[in-house]
């Protein structure tokens, strides 16, 4: 059974994200301002994904998993959109986040890509940039926005590149919702970082539980009674018998204590919508209910308004799993 | 119905091929074709053992999406080639083939695809659940467009005259009326 599913069963509510603008939205993170307002940031992408399940009978020329760009522009280019949503996670406002232009693109992979949304002294996003070198290294970045609630524009003011040496590629750091500045960047230990102008600073490096596989970030860390949960995702990347990628993505809760110790995993992964390829990137706390907000296949975004009570049993199961 | 209601019914049962195809659907219907191309391939592959007609017709609609979104030439070809492969004694795909042969101006693909259209499907078939551009005059249309920049123009000619028989929809007759004009 997947998420959704249960979800809806008790009481909850599933939310497609439309963005008129657009061909579809992908990867979307929620955020509860501190007025109250429901932001989401949704990752509108110039390419569409094609992925064949099942016995992948219909594959694209390239192979079951491809990422269809217009076949005269290799870049797979990222907007981002900010939506406000109301009560009913219905959409009521959204624009295209207006960037700085502060270097021309100079590889494939365009744009502030998978931006989780937080706020945190006038910085919103925090996602990864690879279009500042020639070879796709990929650094958080973290961009300060204007935003203009009465006519709903976004303007980026400030943009914070964090900097990790030898390093090829940084992303999926997992915002600590009220600990500015601080993020997991890893899980198997748990290590704890914080940014500080524009560097990552190891703050904790410690052993918590041990996930049966290497959990990557997703959602940001919510409060939840005396500690944190979180969504984590986990990869099976692989390759068929012509030598085509092809993936699996599914989600775990993680179970965190008041000092950020991993305490406790789901032990089985989930998934939302029994897509193969499905993203979680958003995570807030509404009357009690959890919203998560995730992406499938590239090409659809949806928040779930996952009941309270169905939240604590995930969480009871992920404690009494070690 | 609305999204978020396919969107739940499918969630009960995800691999159901009705319900990928009522989501895929919507979301094209709401212009959004990098959503409806998840659903639509969805239909055909938790389709292709139950609902060829379903499965057919996604295939038709992942093209549509695809020349929506431009640029993605190879793309569309290979989703109208899936479509007659899995399908071949239906006539939709052969000329939703040569019609993009002819908006590429490759005249020869044009008229030749157009030809085994006309060939090969010559069963009666059933209605598609969803509407693909497709009328039953269409590969004759398109046989008579290519013949000229073939060099058949008596050909193109009888055949143009041929189609104004027929009960055309005003866009179809007045292509014809132009292209009688033109060449004869």
């Amino acid at each position: 059974m997947n998420l959704v599913q249960k979800a809806v069963a008790q009481g909850g509510k599933l939310a497609p994200i439309v963005i008129q603008d657009a061909i579809g939205g992908m990867n979307p993170s929620i955020f509860i301002d501190k007025d109250g307002d429901i932001l989401v940031n949704v990752r509108v992408v110039n390419y569409t994904l094609y992925h064949s399940e099942n016995q992948q009978q219909f594959p694209s020329r390239w192979g079951p998993l491809s990422y269809l760009h217009p076949e005269k522009d290799q870049r797979l280019v990222t907007e981002n959109y900010l939506c406000r949503l109301n009560s009913d996670l219905e959409l009521t406002d959204y624009c295209k986040v207006e960037m700085l232009n502060l270097h021309q693109p100079i590889w494939e992979f365009v744009g502030l890509e998978d931006a989780r949304v937080v706020y945190w002294d006038g910085y919103y996003l925090i996602g990864v940039r690879r279009d500042t070198t020639t070879n796709g290294v990929g650094r958080m970045e973290m961009t300060a926005i204007d935003l203009d609630k009465t006519n709903w524009t976004a303007k980026e003011t400030d943009r914070v590149r964090l900097e990790v040496p030898n390093s090829y590629c940084e992303k999926n750091y997992a915002p600590i919702l009220d600990k500015p500045l601080h993020f997991i960047k890893w899980h198997n230990p748990v290590e704890i970082v914080r940014a500080e102008g524009d560097q990552v600073v190891q703050v904790s490096l410690k052993q918590g539980i041990t996930p049966a596989k290497d959990q990557r970030g997703s959602s940001q860390l919510v409060r939840w009674g005396n500690g944190y949960i979180s969504v984590t995702h986990e990869v099976d990347l692989f390759k068929n018998y012509l030598g085509q990628k092809d993936g699996i993505y599914r989600h775990r809760l993680c179970i965190w204590d008041d000092d950020l110790n991993l305490v406790g995993i789901s032990p089985e992964p989930f998934s939302f919508l029994d897509g193969r390829i499905e993203f979680c990137v958003g995570a807030s706390v509404l009357d009690g209910d959890l919203l998560l907000s995730f992406g499938m296949q590239d090409n659809c975004a949806f928040i779930l308004r996952t009941p309270g009570a169905l939240v604590e049993d995930m969480i009871a199961e992920a404690l009494s799993a070690h | 119905m609305h999204i978020e209601t396919l969107i739940v019914d499918l969630s009960h049962n995800p691999f159901n091929a009705e319900l990928n195809f009522e989501v895929a659907c919507e979301y094209n219907r709401l212009n959004q074709t990098a959503s409806a191309v998840s659903f639509y391939l969805r239909t055909a592959e938790y389709g292709k053992d139950t609902h060829p007609s379903l499965v057919y017709a996604s295939l038709l609609k992942l093209a549509e999406c695809f020349e929506h979104q431009h640029d993605r030439l190879h793309t569309v070809s290979n989703a109208i080639l899936q479509a007659i492969a899995y399908l071949p004694y239906r006539p939709e795909g052969y000329f939703l083939m040569a019609r993009y042969h002819e908006r590429q101006q490759n005249w020869q693909e044009c008229y030749t695809w157009a030809q085994i259209g006309l060939y090969e499907s010559m069963l009666p078939i059933n209605a598609l659940p969803v509407d693909v551009e497709y009328v039953e005059y269409g590969l004759a249309f398109e046989k008579a467009v290519s013949a000229w920049w073939v060099g058949r123009k008596d050909e193109s000619v009888l055949l143009f005259k041929q189609l104004l028989e027929k009960d055309l929809t005003p866009e179809y007759r007045i292509a014809v009326q132009d292209n009688l004009n033109r060449i004869s």
